[in-house]
């Protein structure tokens, strides 16, 4: 990233040299470095931002090994325990026929953390190559996965839920694993990973005219010309 | 709320728009990323305790009483939140409690209290030198607040067990759901830029 006012495009607040609060969105003079109004540190750009998406989002990929083959929960049936892993809970629902049942978990556990973690690094990949194509579908897709982020403790929840609930003795009764806290730690981080992600930088290299124009609603309007 | 345009910058992508005053009910997007730069709530602020007021009411409730209850071959078993928390602390997992209790309970109640609080502040329209800190606690707390995933993950255990045995849907249950849906419709009344704007003009 460069330090210099004078390689953002034109249009664009870090070109006339203002910063845009994080915590409360105040524009002012970058040189100012601590918000006028919240004083939280105001930067063009938020600092070190792919290193740290990376960095995070390469900690979720090795939590997630054994939030995988570790198991989620123990299901004590009759004094028998038997352990299930996340993709072994999915089998089993599939089994017993609880196909809905198996979906959401199935996209919960599996596809979100898993998508959002390609999204993340297709992400960093377009900014750190300069890619200079499809900013409005970059930019989407950074909001889908900031978005469904929190979802994939959908999970997590059930195990909290059903240990909870089901404790009838030797009859029934069902315990947490270890790979509920991997697969906790995997959701905080990824969603860490995605907040350090700053879109701005996505838009760097726009410098007009491949967009086009779309109408906006209300009263947003442009203060300069988008041409660069 | 606001008289004079207001300067700002595209939080996603940086550009810089002018947005003249907005009515009621108006909002302002980014001319190049459609991305919601602010929004002129209707009595935003008034909506937003209302609802906050409800759902701490509600979060109450849901505490007090059985979430679920289920009963198979004469036993019984009764869960309430927090002895779902206790279950888990107790049984060698105090992260998982912690992991889970935080964002359905902890962080959503101290937000509610949180915002009530300086919502009331800024509706009496008396300066004060904690807002600042509040809003900055507030926005740093809002993306953990997971009530919504919640009742999602009640919805999909209940389908769990149904098949192993009979499920009875407690009074707590019912206020949790009640309590999610009052407690995003009041943070969905709140616009981040209109609420700022109103603290600076309240901090000495």
């Amino acid at each position: 990233m460069s330090d210099s006012a004078t390689s953002y495009p034109v249009g664009t607040a870090a070109a006339a040299g203002l910063a845009v609060c994080h915590i409360c969105h105040k524009l002012a003079p970058e040189s100012h470095h601590e918000c006028p109004r919240c004083g939280a540190a105001m930067h063009l750009r938020a600092t070190d931002s792919l290193q740290r998406t990376l960095a995070l989002a390469f900690t979720a990929c090795v939590l997630y090994i054994p939030a995988n083959i570790l198991p989620i929960m123990t299901t004590t049936q009759l004094g028998t325990p038997e352990p299930s892993t996340i993709i072994g809970g999915v089998v089993l629902l599939i089994n017993l026929g609880s196909y809905p049942v198996a979906a959401v978990i199935f996209i919960a556990s599996v596809m979100v953390p898993s998508g959002k973690l390609l999204a993340i690094f297709w992400l960093c990949w377009g900014v750190s190559r300069g890619q200079k194509t499809s900013f409005q579908q970059r930019t989407v897709m950074y909001r889908v996965t900031e978005f469904i982020g929190k979802w994939s403790m959908v999970d997590v929840f059930v195990v909290a839920i059903l240990v909870a609930l089901i404790q009838l003795g030797g009859l029934l009764s069902i315990n947490a694993g270890p790979a509920a806290i991997a697969f906790g730690g995997v959701v905080i981080v990824t969603m860490l990973s995605a907040e350090s992600f700053d879109s701005r930088l996505i838009w760097d290299q726009y410098h007009g005219g491949a967009e086009p124009d779309r109408p906006t609603a209300a009263a947003g309007s442009p203060e300069q010309g988008e041409a660069g | 709320m606001l008289t004079a345009p207001l300067r700002l910058g595209c939080i996603e992508c940086d550009l810089l728009v002018s947005v003249s005053p907005l009515g009621p009910g108006e909002r302002a997007r980014c001319p190049r990323c459609s991305h919601l730069l602010t929004e002129n709530v209707d009595e935003g602020f008034q909506r937003s305790l209302a609802f906050l007021v409800a759902a701490a009411v509600l979060l109450v409730l849901s505490l007090c009483f059985p979430f679920l209850s289920l009963a198979e071959s004469g036993l019984e078993q009764v869960m309430t939140l927090p002895g779902s928390a206790r279950e888990l602390w107790n049984g060698g997992y105090p992260e998982v409690a912690i992991l889970v209790m935080g964002p359905i309970i902890g962080i959503p109640g101290m937000m509610l209290v949180g915002l009530a609080a300086l919502l009331l502040r800024l509706l009496r329209g008396v300066e004060a030198d904690w807002l600042v800190p509040l809003g900055r606690v507030l926005f740093f707390l809002s993306p953990w607040s997971m009530v919504e995933v919640f009742v999602i993950g009640v919805i999909v255990s209940l389908v769990k067990i149904a098949a192993m045995a009979h499920v009875v849907l407690g009074i707590s249950f019912w206020a949790y759901c009640a309590f999610a849906l009052c407690y995003i419709a009041a943070f969905t009344n709140i616009d981040r830029v209109q609420l700022w704007e109103r603290i600076e003009e309240l901090t000495p």
